[in-house]
């Protein structure tokens, strides 16, 4: 284990170094862009409107109670995606779409020799190929953060629209209704964070990946457990030193 | 010139090359043979620093390598250009890419100074009209010579091919071979070959090395092979009976 955490450090160092000139540099950051971030939001966007209209339904049927203000399904809405939803179970569903993406296109590059290709050429691999991918994530990944927010409360809102659960006038109302602006900054901290794990872990899988397309496959695997394991560790020690 | 000075490699308990010492000629084509899992590859990986040995040196034209700095042996790379076995293209960019990527990490050229290098390069590897075809559109053959395109689109000093001709038929096998020998006359690189296949030895082989159990047991140029006494060395070479004939015929 410890072996294990010294290699990963080792290969953080590594990855920080510099590579290659900043046009080339640049221009693999603006194709990471778009492999980690845009080829997501399809994924992200699926996910939160059913969950915000699901979440919706399920807490209109609860809250029965006469006591209990029916604004009160708006704010639950917003902030179950604010806090959790929108980082935490985003980043676990990106885990599985990017982490293992990751995992095997370098894994793959390793088999092939494309890494050692690299190296022959004088280039420094860990920061030519994962520094633009962890940069990307961490551009990307709050802004799918924020937009799962959105199109999650748009998915609660179209249950309002379509149903009689809950009124437009009670779901906006709760939308409005003591709204604390930092639950939206300590949403994009953590995604920041899980954004630099999910990266990280994945190509440190796949980095170090020997053999043939069995190995690919079980370090891509490794990558998604171990990136899930991280990010609800992470979650937790953020969530008590932020909100507690 | 390229000289290797006792140097061992271990993988974990496994002693790989032993006490190995080598020299690789200029401006010639260098074999390095041998039987699979003698320590070929992983000669050839440590002179070009994928591989660290743990004991010896090495020599690109008397500059040390093994313990250099990095950034002199990102610079000695340079001087380096590398065909893999399996081609090793990137199989996110297209033919054009891949040969332009060299050039674009370490050249001051113009785009269109680069696109008429990578052109030169790919009609010297005798390659036409595929520079927008990616390396899952090209046959084996291709790959390799795609492969070569790119090794030597820096000019560079030193060329290391590992089994340029594995996996190829013995038609496509004999082009490639024809290949490395001309650009290594027509250039002046220092090439060195790993491979098993006798072939490509007799037709290109200037000065062969033959290593047995991580060891470098018999130096000499392919007609002196014919006359060896190392026992090994001809168990190796004249296995089948082909060469058999061959050798009676010669002697």
């Amino acid at each position: 284990m410890l072996t294990a955490l010294g290699k990963y450090v080792v290969f953080i160092i590594s990855v920080f170094k510099k590579s290659v000139n900043f046009k080339i540099f640049f221009k693999r950051i603006v194709e990471e862009i778009e492999q980690i971030g845009i080829d997501s939001i399809g994924i992200v966007s699926i996910v939160s409107v059913f969950m915000g209209a699901v979440l919706t339904l399920q807490v209109a049927i609860n809250f029965v109670s006469p006591i209990i203000p029916r604004y009160l399904i708006g704010l639950t809405a917003r902030d179950t995606f604010i806090l959790e939803f929108s980082s935490t179970v985003v980043c676990l569903i990106l885990a599985g779409k990017v982490g293992s993406n990751i995992a095997s296109e370098i894994g793959t590059m390793r088999i092939t020799e494309q890494i050692d290709a690299l190296e022959i050429m004088g280039v420094n691999s860990a920061s030519y190929l994962i520094l633009p991918k962890i940069i990307a994530a961490l551009l990307t990944f709050p802004l799918l953060s924020l937009l799962s927010t959105i199109l999650g409360i748009v998915g609660g809102f179209l249950i309002a629209l379509t149903t009689d659960v809950v009124t437009v006038y009670d779901y906006i109302h709760g939308l409005h209704f003591a709204f604390v602006p930092f639950y939206v900054t300590y949403s994009i901290i953590k995604m920041c964070v899980f954004s630099f794990i999910i990266t990280s872990i994945s190509a440190f899988f796949g980095y170090y990946t020997y053999g043939g397309a069995l190995e690919v496959g079980k370090s891509s695997t490794k990558a998604v457990v171990y990136s899930i394991i991280f990010v609800l560790v992470f979650n937790l020690i953020l969530t008590r030193l932020l909100l507690t | 010139m390229i000289e290797v000075r006792n140097i061992d490699k271990y993988f974990g308990e496994h002693h790989v090359l032993k006490d190995l010492s080598a020299s690789f000629e200029a401006s010639k084509i260098n074999m390095i043979i041998g039987k699979s899992g003698s320590g070929k590859t992983v000669l050839l990986k440590s002179i070009i620093g994928l591989h660290t040995p743990e004991n010896g040196e090495i020599f690109f034209d008397n500059r040390e390598f093994i313990h250099a700095k990095l950034s002199f042996k990102r610079e000695i790379r340079k001087e380096i250009g590398m065909v893999f076995q399996g081609g090793a293209l990137f199989t996110s960019s297209n033919v054009e890419e891949n040969v332009m990527f060299p050039l674009d990490l370490f050249s001051k050229m113009t785009k269109a100074e680069k696109l008429n290098r990578v052109n030169f390069c790919l009609e010297r590897v005798n390659i036409k009209d595929a520079n927008k075809l990616y390396p899952a559109e090209l046959s084996g053959g291709m790959q390799k010579r795609v492969a070569i395109a790119r090794a030597i689109a820096l000019n560079p000093k030193y060329l290391f091919c590992d089994e340029p001709n594995s996996g190829l038929d013995p038609q496509t096998a004999i082009l490639i071979d024809q290949l490395i020998k001309e650009i290594t006359t027509e250039y002046g690189i220092t090439t060195i070959i790993n491979t098993h296949d006798m072939n490509s030895v007799m037709e290109i082989g200037d000065n062969i090395n033959f290593i047995f159990e991580g060891r470098n047991i018999w130096q000499g140029n392919r007609q002196e092979i014919f006359n060896s006494d190392c026992e090994e060395l001809n168990d190796f070479v004249f296995a089948s009976e082909l060469y058999k004939k061959i050798r009676e015929k010669v002697r």
